[in-house]
């Protein structure tokens, strides 16, 4: 049949609408600041077989077009005759949706006139789903039974009809049930307007006409997809970075990329990193791949199945992204932004203009303190994701304290709404100077944040991962300066370096967040000395690191030193070239 | 003869209404806005109506003067006073990257930069209680440092300042000392006193930057108004659809952001009210783009706040105003093709220079004007009255060209393709007001205005299934006429956090009725308005939520502690939002709202009366299919009230034209209003 081109971009425009409205939905009931503020959610409409027709704008990246493997792993199971009207499945496994257990996804089959047509589906963080801790996730475990309630393609509702008993058994068995149980009301209220907003379009359109729209947009994403690809040159392109450890073993995880460019192909092979670990750092993604893909062929486009069918990524099962069932995945994200950061650091000498130099690639310094307040009796958890620098760019300087790749619209959490709630003091959220790596585009600054507990209470101050390997310069550019996470009790008069979860301690302590800077782009002898002037009037950069790394001798008035900055460049230039 | 006028200064255009009250007349005139002395034009206008000054018995403006200067990066170099240890919040942000894929996504560009930013020794806890008293020598301190900086306006914006003020008051006398009164210092809790502290920061940063500008301008334009001999007063449009006096407005310049365009929704709940209609969607499309805003019991939508530039980058202003969704589909609009052969609508426009192809200035691109005119929707000839003839073959040959070629489309399906996607856009900005918002658009009536607005609304309506569409008169100054209606209106918000089952409904209304006293104190709207009453509303939200709704409540429920009636209120509130609720889960209350309105006296309603009998010419006009119509062409102007016009046909006044589809039925209300029963349905649409 043929398409009208009002009736195709009438469609093109009300798929991502509906998702979009959705995750407002969801975003401004939900009860948990995971939701709310993180934005650890995605919303999304999916065909029978499993094919993403749309998914929402703005929610944490790495849930990019990953859900059709829960809906087909579902229509398996039940069969494509097995939903009705009414139904909610519930679904965390780990075998097939590879992720931790908090990210609970409620889906729900669409109807048009009798037949299965859709898929509307919701996965969000719940902050609890038992198991050793709560938050952002249970972080270190050695196995999925520790990690909390595994739910495996559940019906928690059957044509309309709540199972009383799976309810039952999730609400004795997780912390914070109003909460969790809030969460999921909010996520099945968003299925239900999905179901009603697509039920508006197919009575408007029908069928048949919105399958010829829905795969005509499949093939514009893809074809936007390919155009950019075909203008890399072709050839083979590999970078190899690592984390610090799996959080059992001191070993490093190596991240070894290949991307190959063939015409408008583009293969990217993760095999050479890491095999499973031991350490909770597992998943079953190819997130990695995606999110670097996407960010490089179309950053501002809605997603949908065409966004990658141009795209192929080899991850061969026990690769750390393509762990088997029991592998721990607590953190199953954890390395994910550093494994788009190497995806894009391969592609670099292909497209020098395009890509920045390293980020802080961690998701971001979280902050998590908990306890029970003495004065309401009340249990109490403090959460924030702080941002750090990202690399410099190839014609400006990298934006400070900002989430990592991964992440998108997270948020942190205001001081006066974390006080308002808890029994803690945030003494300090600021700049680190001299966190930026040098450049000729400086790299972003991190951030130091300090926070004093007014009652007593544990600490989750586990180190990042990436201490060892700062995020990287670029083209002459000098590594940011790595995160560290330090911790001072009560009564001393130091703070030391810590790495440790559900850390007692007493009030008045003080924990001290720190986030890596951005790595630098282009050699930092090459930075006009105006603009690192600027920055040590600003107080971004040192005196003392301006004529370390930059080159520029300042006068103790202010004001650069011309021809001492002139005489120190030449003979800095001398160095690296003798060196070098 | 005493006028009352009003005159809202635009981007490209200032536009003046003259109201005679007495005789119920109305003259209007329109003068290109006058960018360095802004009262320029708005003397202009005079001049061209021959009203002298000293006939004004009051003049109400609306003006974009502090939004610009927003925008563009113009104002005052301003210095930020903030707590120890918050130096970086305003920089920082919350941290977010809203463009997830876009690795150069760029965060809101400070307009404090970081040397200017002072930090001071204190520090206040939630509570309310100094955890760091403030003492002399810190605040000595401070002001030598701001001092330093040479500021034209400083900002003080200390932590937890909406529950305890004390320190920031006593920074502000020792910093108004110190500076004299020449440099504007903006208090946070003055402007804002609710928690979150980047949002606080930056909407009071807004204030200070853009204050001393619109004190200069206020001051000198009620100088040359009192010089001219005008003897009545000067109001000032406010983005929450209120006025304010100029001292008021100069206090709080972050009210006046969106000044300019609120008038048309004050305009459309005043017809809506006067003609029975209380449930309104308010549709307004121009040259760029267009806008809905739902009006709901006669009362426009309000919203806590927003972000000026966008949400992505742009700088929030946490301070009321009234909801509107914005899209960009204006008559201006281009009309593209792109590297995948779809068809696109904007959001590019053609702007007034060069403008559309049929202005015949040298515009190349294609844009929904042109496709009207193609089709026989516009008048070449009749366009402004006829004073401005355009080309339609120009218009068909590029729709042609850039459009039906690429596409092996007729060069009328091309065109009638250019406004079904432009009507589609805004259809998805009208539903985004109703529909997403839990309001069903069948039960409310569209309120057409803006120059393009009447054009497309029957269209917009049969999307929607909107039974009746208004077409109020002067649809092309309908903002101005908004502002002869406006009341006087403060809002304030004070955050007050307490779980449902500790609040003591008794001290609320002690509370809000203090934020009443205390705003009155200096605002005295007994001596301008003709009576004061106030409204309350508090944000709840259900214990966990973050995100609350404001629940309206009255001084009878406050004061008879009726909490299960306000109890209900949220659950309802929050089923038609969101269609779920839970009446067993616990609720907090987050924010108490109040509102000060002081009414002014309403003036009676131009009368209608035609200028001659009614009048129609024909014309050949494309509706479905290729064939077009020939439809019967009627002179506003002429109809009088009660006349029926049965659609397909085309009603045309100055600067707006009203397009009628087969079985749309209009009828000439008394007071000149256009009120048109929409026949048809989705399936009819063009």
């Amino acid at each position: 049949m043929r398409l009208d081109p009002v009736t195709l971009e009438v469609v093109r425009n009300a798929l991502p609408a509906i998702c979009n409205e959705m995750s407002l939905d969801l975003q401004r009931t939900s009860y948990n600041m995971m939701i709310y503020e993180v934005r650890d959610y995605c919303c999304a409409l999916l065909s029978p077989q499993g094919e993403l027709w749309s998914q929402n704008v703005g929610g944490v990246s790495h849930f990019v077009a990953d859900l059709g493997v829960v809906i087909r792993d579902g229509v398996a199971r039940y069969g494509s005759n097995g939903f009705q009207p009414g139904d909610v499945i519930i679904h965390n496994h780990p075998a097939t949706a590879g992720q931790h257990l908090n990210n609970v996804v409620i889906y729900t089959p669409y109807f048009h006139a009798g037949k299965l047509e859709a898929f509307a589906a919701v996965r969000a963080h719940w902050i609890d789903v038992g198991g050793v801790s709560t938050g952002f996730g249970a972080g270190r475990v050695a196995d999925p039974w520790q990690e909390g309630l595994q739910l495996d393609q559940l019906k928690i509702y059957e044509a309309g009809v709540p199972n009383a008993v799976l309810l039952k058994v999730i609400r004795d068995n997780i912390r914070f049930p109003e909460s969790s149980l809030g969460d999921m009301r909010s996520q099945i209220a968003a299925c239900h307007l999905a179901q009603r907003r697509l039920e508006e379009l197919f009575q408007k359109y029908g069928s048949e006409t919105l399958h010829v729209a829905i795969q005509r947009i499949f093939a514009d994403s893809e074809h936007k997809a390919r155009a950019v690809v075909a203008a890399i040159p072709d050839g083979v392109y590999e970078a190899e970075s690592f984390f610090d450890h799996d959080g059992v073993t001191d070993d490093p995880v190596p991240i070894r990329v290949r991307v190959e460019v063939s015409g408008t192909d583009m293969t990217i092979d993760f095999s050479g990193c890491s095999g499973e670990r031991r350490g909770a750092i597992n998943s079953r993604t190819y997130a990695g791949a995606m999110v670097a893909y996407k960010a490089i062929t179309a950053p501002l486009e809605a997603v949908n199945e065409g966004s990658f069918r141009a795209l192929r990524v080899i991850l061969p099962e026990g690769n750390i992204m393509m762990a088997r069932y029991p592998a721990p995945m607590a953190a199953w994200s954890a390395i994910l932004p550093t494994v788009v950061d190497t995806v894009l650091l391969a592609l670099a000498p292909a497209l020098p203009h395009a890509i920045p130099a390293g980020h802080l690639g961690v998701l971001g310094g979280s902050i998590v303190f908990f306890g029970t307040d003495p004065k309401s009796g009340r249990p109490f958890v403090v959460q924030s994701i702080e941002g750090g620098g990202w690399g410099g760019r190839p014609h400006e300087d990298g934006p400070s304290a900002s989430v990592s790749v991964c992440q998108g619209d997270v948020r942190n959490a205001p001081i006066e709404a974390i006080e308002i709630k808890c029994p803690v003091v945030v003494l300090q959220r600021a700049f680190r100077p001299d966190s930026g790596g040098a450049g000729r585009w400086r790299g972003g600054l991190g951030l130091e944040v300090r926070v004093q507990n007014l009652v007593e209470g544990r600490w989750n101050l586990n180190q990042t991962g990436r201490r060892k390997l700062p995020p990287w310069g670029l083209f002459g550019g000098q590594p940011g300066l790595p995160s560290d996470n330090r911790l001072r009790l009560c009564g001393q008069s130091e703070s030391q370096s810590v790495d440790v979860v559900r850390h007692w301690v007493p009030a008045h302590s003080e924990a001290i967040i720190c986030t890596a800077g951005g790595g630098g782009w282009g050699d930092p002898l090459d930075r006009e000395p105006e603009r690192v002037w600027a920055d040590v009037r600003d107080g971004l950069v040192t005196v003392e690191a301006a004529r370390r790394d930059y080159g520029v001798v300042l006068r103790p008035e202010g004001g650069i030193d011309a021809e001492a900055t002139q005489a120190l460049r030449a003979q800095l230039r001398q160095v690296s070239r003798r060196s070098g | 003869m005493a006028l009352w006028v009003a005159v809202d200064i635009g981007g490209t255009f200032t536009d003046l209404l003259a109201y005679d009250p007495e005789r119920g007349t109305m003259v209007q005139a329109k003068s290109p806005t006058t960018p360095r002395y802004l009262s320029d034009a708005l003397f202009h206008c005079l001049e061209k109506l021959d009203v002298p000054p000293a006939a004004i018995a009051l003049l109400v403006h609306g003006t974009t003067i502090a939004i610009n200067t927003a925008i563009e990066h113009t104002g005052a170099r301003t210095t930020l006073v903030v707590t120890a240890g918050t130096r970086d919040i305003y920089a920082i942000g919350r941290g977010n990257r809203p463009e997830a894929y876009h690795l150069f996504f760029r965060r809101p560009e400070p307009l404090v930069p970081r040397h200017r930013t002072v930090e001071v020794r204190e520090r206040m806890l939630a509570t309310g209680e100094a955890w760091i008293p403030l003492e002399p020598q810190a605040v000595t301190e401070a002001v030598n440092a701001v001092t330093a900086t040479h500021p034209e306006a400083v900002a003080v914006a200390l932590l937890h300042a909406w529950a305890n003020p004390q320190h920031e008051v006593m920074l502000g006398e020792a910093l108004k000392a110190a500076l004299g009164p020449d440099c504007f210092v903006s208090l946070s809790h003055r402007i804002l006193r609710q928690y979150g502290e980047y949002e606080r920061i930056s909407t009071t940063v807004l204030n200070a930057y853009v204050g001393p500008r619109v004190r200069t301008y206020l001051v000198q334009l009620s100088e040359r108004l009192r010089d001219a001999g005008m003897p009545g007063p000067l109001l000032i449009m406010q983005s929450n659809g209120g006025v304010m006096t100029p001292e008021a407005a100069i206090e709080r310049p972050v009210m006046l952001m969106e000044s300019g365009p609120v008038g048309g929704i004050i305009a459309s709940a005043e017809v809506g009210r006067t003609l029975g209609f209380s449930q309104l969607i308010a549709f307004d499309m121009g040259g760029t783009t267009a806008k809905a805003s739902l009006i709901q019991d006669g009362q426009p939508t309000m919203t806590s706040g927003y972000y000026i530039g966008g949400y992505a980058s742009g700088h929030p202003a946490m301070v009321p105003v009234v909801e509107v969704v914005e899209v960009g589909a204006g008559g201006g609009s281009i009309a593209w093709i792109d590297e995948v052969g779809a068809l696109k609508v904007g959001p590019q426009s053609a702007g007034a220079d060069p403008g559309p192809i049929a202005y015949g200035r040298g515009g190349q691109k294609p844009t929904i004007t042109d496709a009207n005119v193609a089709l026989g929707r516009i008048g070449a000839e009749s366009f402004l009255g006829g004073e401005m003839p355009l080309d339609a073959q120009a218009a068909q040959a590029g729709i042609a060209a850039a459009v039906a070629r690429p596409l092996g489309l007729h060069w009328v399906e091309a065109a009638q393709a250019i406004v079904a996607i432009a009507v589609h856009t805004m259809s998805l900005a009208v539903r985004q007001v109703s529909v997403e918002r839990g309001h069903d658009p069948r039960e409310y009536a569209l309120l057409a205005s803006g120059g393009a607005g009447p054009l497309h609304a029957l269209a917009v309506a049969r999307e929607l299934s909107i039974p009746t569409v208004i077409v109020p008169r002067f649809p092309g100054h309908f903002s101005a006429f908004g502002m002869l209606w406006a009341d006087h209106q403060h809002d304030f918000v004070r955050t007050y956090y307490r779980r449902w089952e500790d609040l003591d409904l008794q001290a609320v209304w002690e509370t809000l009725r203090s934020m009443v006293a205390e705003a009155q104190a200096h605002l005295h709207l007994e001596d301008v308005a003709e009576r004061v009453v106030s409204r309350w509303a508090l944000d709840m939200r259900y214990v966990g939520q973050e995100f609350t709704l404001a629940v309206p409540v009255s001084d009878a429920q406050l004061r008879s502690g009726d909490r299960a009636a306000i109890r209900d209120a949220f659950d309802a509130l929050h089923e038609r939002h969101y269609s779920h609720h839970a009446p067993d889960e616990p609720v907090e209350v987050v924010n108490l709202r109040a509102t000060i309105i002081g009414l002014r006296p309403k003036p009676p309603r131009p009368r209608w009366v035609a200028t001659e009998s009614p009048r129609a010419t024909r014309r050949l006009v494309y509706l479905f299919g290729h064939e077009p119509v020939s439809c019967p062409v009627w002179w506003r102007d002429s109809l009088p009230s009660g006349f029926r016009v049965e659609g397909p046909a085309v009603i045309e006044e100055y600067a707006s034209t009203t397009l009628l589809f087969p079985q749309d039925v209009a009828e000439v209300a008394q007071t000149g209003e256009l009120i048109i029963a929409v026949g048809g349905t989705t399936a009819d649409a063009p």
